[in-house]
């Protein structure tokens, strides 16, 4: 049986860990073996963004100790498989060492979605959903790592679900981690944008790949249009009939 | 010209208010990214265009002096007079005495980004030389004292009922008209009359070409070839990142400039220049000054990372792409440079600690590097001012970050580099973030992350996370 490592993501780790839970439960419906480190934390990824290297090189070299040794990472983020994809090499540029180590970890990391298709080979992973969704394309998915076709051939094969167009699908929700808290006047013009983009699509949930910007729309959502939810794919494809795990994107805590 | 960057965080406020701003911005930019697409689209290979392109400026940057002297050398023997310049203050001064000098009373000038950084026209007006922008838009920003729009149309947002009510007050026109065509009239009339008689025109310049010394403008409107060929004296002003090899190459750049720019496969005029009239020639000015400007852009150079700026070729392309420069405008960027090549060049021009927040109100999506036909990594140039901030890096002028952030991520780092200390912190922040939460939704809280409660909430930090679902898991395997 295949193994691969699962790093779950701190905002998923703390906030939607039913996330972490859907990942799990997919893949192992998928013939693999998950594995989970329990010396896992954080990718590193808020000190990057913040300019904090040296602290972020920290938290590298930890991950890379943890995860150095597998075959195949697989995570239910899309940013944060960049940052160890790319960051993490730029990082250690003056440390060859740890340079060689990061060179060696970025092929062998994937997101969810392009691990199952691209490294799996599956497009149908036996969930239904009887209803009409959209897809957003999270920018450090699309641009960060050019998956799309991905998480839509996934999608095409669930049973009784309807892909529909969103408007400008692939225009940034307005997360950008502290970009959010520290520029909460354009951050909010910008997921507004995205929410009146979904309600105008008609779908009955908007599906995405990254957690970063689940809690910015869904958050957006359940403030302003508490009806309407955002999902992440992983939780889509675990689930059987309703398309989910839980009552709604944000999850009842366990 | 006044440098408000650090204005941003208010202006964009105001702006994100103006009604009309967000009809205009949530449809314009659009627009332009579409025709810039389908423009592109006419390449055989877009990609290979853009990749050509991106070779093309990173030559430029690793072979820059020796490139700047080839142009001085080949220009100097066309005739024309190379004048380095260090400062903005030093080619103020520089072309203020050269006015002076011959007796000029007022110029005409073509739209030119690096004449708005130098704020020439300050200097100018205060000295007694009336300088006219001839480019529309640029004509109606001067007139209203606004700072750019947009770096290619500067004007892009002024509604036209106050483009003709300033035309009345200012530009000889008789009767209010919102008809763009009898409105374009208007200010022809007004500014051809400036171009009989002409002492003096200046001009930006989009390409200095070093293989045969020609400087290239492009424009759509032909205020530019009239500003070169209708005065006594030319005076052209670049910014030394402007040079590139050779004539293939620069024709090559005016593709990836005019589709990227406004979505043309070529701009109306494009004109070259090698050197002042000749002697068996007709017309033509007399003298032609080509002022090459520096202005700490040797400095920029210095740094392997910092130097990627120059690589800008002021498209504008990354404005349209940009989806917070589409919610907020030109004007909070608070200089002559606007959008992410703004936020990538401002920083370094007047200095990290004046300009905090032009690299930081920015979410990394990375829209901006997709497009850019220069070959910029925008995002990536954002975390490099931000960790020169963190590192309080003098030269850069990035010594002003508080202490606190940098314990803060201390911290952070100390905890997530072991499992048990993270899972030590998650148990005690816990209580504190869930403080005020209820039915598994966090609504509001303290006030470092205030911003993100007032129009979103955040599901409760889990009572078991991940970490302690997995022993769950674990045993029922």
């Amino acid at each position: 049986m295949k193994t691969v490592s699962m790093f779950i993501p701190c905002t998923v780790d703390l906030f939607l860990p039913e996330i972490g839970e859907a990942t799990y439960h997919l893949l192992e419906r998928l013939g693999v073996d998950p594995i989970y480190h329990d010396e896992q934390t954080c990718c590193g990824q808020p000190a990057i963004n913040a300019g904090f290297v040296k602290q972020a090189r920290d938290v590298a070299r930890h991950f890379i100790e943890v995860f150095g040794n597998d075959e195949a990472v697989v995570s239910p983020s899309g940013s944060c498989v960049c940052t160890v994809k790319h960051h993490y090499p730029e990082l250690f540029c003056d440390e060859p060492v740890w340079f060689r180590r990061a060179e060696e970890l970025a092929p062998r990391i994937f997101e969810l979605s392009q691990y199952i298709v691209d490294v799996l080979g599956v497009e149908d992973c036996g969930a239904s959903y009887p209803g009409r969704v959209a897809y957003h394309e999270s920018c450090h998915v699309l641009r960060g790592l050019g998956v799309s076709e991905q998480p839509k051939k996934l999608i095409a094969k669930v049973k009784g679900a309807e892909l529909v167009p969103l408007k400008f699908a692939e225009t940034c929700c307005g997360f950008g981690g502290e970009f959010a808290i520290s520029y909460p006047d354009i951050s909010e013009a910008m997921v507004k944008e995205k929410c009146d983009h979904y309600l105008a699509s008609g779908a009955d949930v908007l599906l995405l790949c990254e957690p970063g910007c689940l809690l910015n729309i869904g958050g957006y959502l359940s403030r302003n249009h508490p009806g309407k939810k955002a999902m992440h794919l992983a939780q889509f494809l675990a689930g059987s009939g309703t398309g989910s795990t839980s009552s709604d994107g944000h999850g009842k805590e366990g | 010209m006044d440098i408000k960057t650090e204005q941003f965080v208010d202006v964009a406020r105001k702006e994100l208010k103006n009604d009309r701003n967000k009809q205009f911005l949530g449809v314009l930019p659009y627009g332009i990214t579409i025709s810039r697409q389908r423009s592109m689209q006419t390449f055989a290979d877009p990609e290979a265009a853009n990749d050509y392109g991106r070779a093309i400026r990173a030559e430029v940057i690793a072979r820059l002096s020796e490139l700047l002297e080839e142009f001085e050398k080949n220009a100097a023997a066309n005739g024309a007079k190379i004048i380095w310049a260090e400062t903005a203050a030093e080619a103020n001064a520089f072309v203020l005495n050269l006015a002076r000098e011959r007796g000029v009373r007022y110029v005409t000038k073509g739209k030119s980004m690096v004449t708005e950084e130098m704020g020439l026209n300050d200097v100018l007006q205060e000295n007694g030389i009336e300088p006219f922008e001839t480019d529309l838009g640029e004509f109606i920003a001067q007139q209203l004292h606004r700072p750019p729009f947009h770096i290619v149309g500067p004007a892009l947002n002024i509604p036209v009922e106050e483009i003709s009510d300033l035309f009345i007050a200012k530009a000889d026109m008789k009767e209010p008209t919102t008809d763009p065509v009898k409105l374009g009239y208007a200010a022809r009339l007004y500014l051809r009359d400036k171009f009989h008689h002409l002492a003096m025109g200046i001009t930006g310049v989009n390409m200095a070409v070093a293989e045969t010394g020609s400087i290239i403008n492009v424009e759509n409107e032909g205020n530019i070839r009239l500003n070169k060929s209708s005065p006594r004296i030319q005076v052209s002003i670049m910014s030394l990142e402007k040079v590139v090899p050779t004539m293939a190459d620069a024709m090559h750049m005016i593709r990836l400039l005019c589709r990227n720019c406004t979505g043309q496969k070529l701009s109306a005029y494009v004109s070259i220049d090698s050197g002042p009239k000749k002697s068996d020639e007709m017309d033509g000015p007399e003298e032609l000054y080509i002022i090459i400007l520096d202005n700490g852009r040797s400095k920029i150079y210095q740094d392997q990372q910092t130097r990627e700026a120059l690589r800008c070729i002021r498209c504008g392309a990354c404005l349209a792409a940009c989806p917070v420069y589409c919610k907020i405008g030109g004007y909070p960027y608070g200089w002559a440079y606007s959008g992410p090549m703004g936020q990538v060049l401002s920083p370094l021009l007047i200095g990290l600690d004046r300009t905090h927040d032009l690299f930081h109100a920015c979410t990394l999506c990375g829209a901006c590097k997709q497009f850019c036909p220069a070959g910029i990594d925008h995002p990536k140039m954002f975390l490099y001012y931000r960790m020169l901030e963190a590192q309080a890096d003098t030269e850069q002028k990035g010594d002003f970050i508080p202490d606190k952030p940098a314990k803060l991520f201390d911290l952070w780092s100390w905890g997530a580099a072991r499992a048990w200390r993270w899972k030590i912190a998650v148990k005690t922040m816990r209580p504190m973030m869930n403080y005020h939460a209820k039915d598994g939704v966090i609504r509001k809280t303290v006030a470092p992350l205030y911003g993100w409660f007032r129009t979103r909430d955040l599901p409760v930090m889990a009572k078991k996370t991940f970490h302690d679902r997995w022993t769950k898991i674990k045993k029922s395997r």
